[in-house]
């Protein structure tokens, strides 16, 4: 559970505003240095790599909240600056499938993203270290990548909830008792002009950061770990059969990209 | 995600809504967003739904997968709702939205061949990202078949049923690392008809067209009725509340019209 799944007009304008903001400025200067050369080359392959999550993303093996994302195996594939591209292509596609609310796919993308970026620095990193091991690479990297975008999110409804952003106005139903008063009680005409004005409502309790909390820490570690473990499996599988895949990258020339090639070991 | 389903819905339904133009839907949809967002009040959410509904079924469009496809976000706002709302009006409100907000998204893309509703992002942000937007909606049609096949080619060799869950794992876990190899050879077998075909970094989709100026502006003015209503409510909360009830009632009245159609033609549900 990393990316928000959020529903539209829960977070305040200004956080998801911002949000958009932050997330088109970083599409715009990754877009514009990935066509610096070859776009050719970065297209498909940002198209297979999105399509990818994509797919694992329609792929539940546990039900109900858990699907995984293959985010830290795409960066590592695709590097920094086409991981941004990738992460807002994925929100964009999610969002017009009913899956993530369309106002909070800035902050979506930027998590998405976000952890696609710490993925790869967090795997380049420990293969630098250790370049043979690189199924417990990816999955320590996975799964703190995992936690900090998860941390991420907590505070992102932490600064929601600062902003009472389930202020609410409830018609004739009392919230509290969840009962329905007859709204024609007080006669067909009611205005609050002539009758002085009703009472305002007092502010509403924000939103439970610490319940929230709780239930993300509490589920989510199940998750990161799953997602590590296939996550490490999947690049375990790619330098045992494609080594240089994570030594060279996809977008190495052809010629320098054969089966079997030197590398790393399992 | 039946994406198969969803483009077929798209390209081949017959509905007054795939007939509209994809810009007005396209800013109905915002319209429509931008009330879900504005509105916490649960009668003006609720009319929302109701009237959303009656568009998807005046449409033609199979109501079945696009409840499901909506439900999908009401599944997470539960999850949502009960992790952090204050109470269960709030949470009944906070999945409201969700599955408001997500039929919207829905009913477009049901509607709308992909390449039109891409279109417009396309003219706004780089060249790289609109191109590659595009080629990823076809390329995931091509993976998910692979990884169809590639699970039954796993299954079969491998005995496996759905009672072992472990091993189900290890099978999709292997078959999503063979999909993987098999993506980036695609990439760059499509990297090499690109490059033959004078691929320049622009694939340009041209924008359609309104064919039915009536009914853009019939949706468009619907749209902004709906956010009309919900900035009504939101700001004159204290005068307009006890009639908060009456909101739903034009919606129902809508809903029970689309019924009535789609009894007496009822070609679209299968």
């Amino acid at each position: 559970m990393s990316h928000i799944h959020l529903p539209d007009g829960v977070l305040p304008t200004w956080l998801w505003v911002l949000g958009w903001a932050a997330a088109l400025a970083l599409v715009f200067v990754a877009g514009r240095l990935a066509e610096r050369d070859d776009v050719r080359r970065k297209v498909p392959l940002l198209a297979v790599v999105s399509a990818l999550m994509l797919v694992a993303m329609s792929s539940e093996i546990v039900p109900l909240a858990y699907h995984i994302n293959l985010t830290v195996v795409a960066g590592v594939l695709l590097g920094p600056v086409l991981s941004v591209i990738a992460a807002f292509i994925v929100e964009v596609v999610l969002a017009m499938l009913g899956h993530g609310g369309v106002t909070v796919l800035g902050l979506n993308t930027l998590m998405i993203a976000g952890e696609m970026i710490v993925g790869w620095a967090l795997v380049r990193g420990m293969l630098a270290l250790m370049p043979t091991r690189v199924r417990p690479a990816t999955f320590i990297a996975t799964v703190l990548a995992l936690a900090t975008t998860t941390t991420l999110l907590v505070g992102l409804v932490a600064l929601s909830g600062s902003a009472r952003a389930t202020e609410r106005e409830t018609g004739a139903l009392d919230p509290a008792t969840l009962t329905f008063a007859n709204p024609l009680s007080g006669g067909v005409f009611a205005t609050g002009l002539f009758a002085g004005g009703e009472e305002a409502e007092a502010g509403a309790a924000p939103i439970s950061v610490t319940r929230f909390a709780a239930v993300v820490y509490t589920l989510g570690p199940l998750g990161w770990v799953l997602e590590g473990l296939i996550s490490a499996w999947i690049l375990g599988y790619i330098a045992r059969v494609r080594p240089s895949l994570l030594s060279k990258g996809p977008l190495a020339s052809r010629e320098s990209r054969m089966i079997g090639d030197g590398g790393m070991r399992r | 995600m039946n994406i198969g389903s969803i483009d077929r819905s798209a390209v081949s339904g017959s509905g007054w809504l795939h007939v509209v133009s994809p810009v007005a839907k396209l800013t109905a949809f915002v319209l429509l967003i931008a009330a879900v967002v504005v509105s916490w009040n649960l009668f003006v959410v609720a009319g929302l739904l109701v009237a959303l509904i009656a568009c998807v079924a005046s449409a033609r469009v199979d109501l079945r997968l696009a409840f499901v496809l909506a439900a999908y976000p009401g599944v997470f706002a539960l999850i949502f709702a009960f992790a952090s709302a204050p109470d269960a009006l709030s949470a009944t409100v906070i999945v409201l939205k969700a599955v408001t907000a997500g039929l919207a998204a829905v009913t477009v893309i049901l509607t709308t061949p992909y390449p039109q509703v891409f279109a417009p992002i396309q003219r706004i942000v780089p060249s790289i990202v609109g191109d590659a937007l595009l080629m990823t909606y076809r390329t995931t049609f091509l993976l998910l078949g692979k990884f169809a096949s590639l699970m039954t080619a796993i299954r079969l060799r491998s005995g496996l049923r759905g009672t072992h869950p472990v091993r189900m794992a290890r099978a999709t876990t292997a078959a999503l690392g063979s999909l993987l190899l098999y993506a980036l050879d695609l990439a760059q077998r499509d990297y090499d008809i690109m490059r033959v075909r004078g691929y320049d970094g622009r694939l340009r989709v041209p924008m359609r067209r309104s064919a039915t100026p009536l009914l853009d502006g019939a949706l468009l003015v619907g749209a902004a009725a709906a956010l009309a209503t919900s900035l009504a409510w939101r700001l004159g909360w204290q005068t307009l509340n006890p009639y908060s009830w009456l909101v739903p009632l034009p919606a129902f009245a809508l809903l029970g019209v689309a019924a009535l159609v789609r009894i007496l033609r009822p070609e679209v549900d299968r």
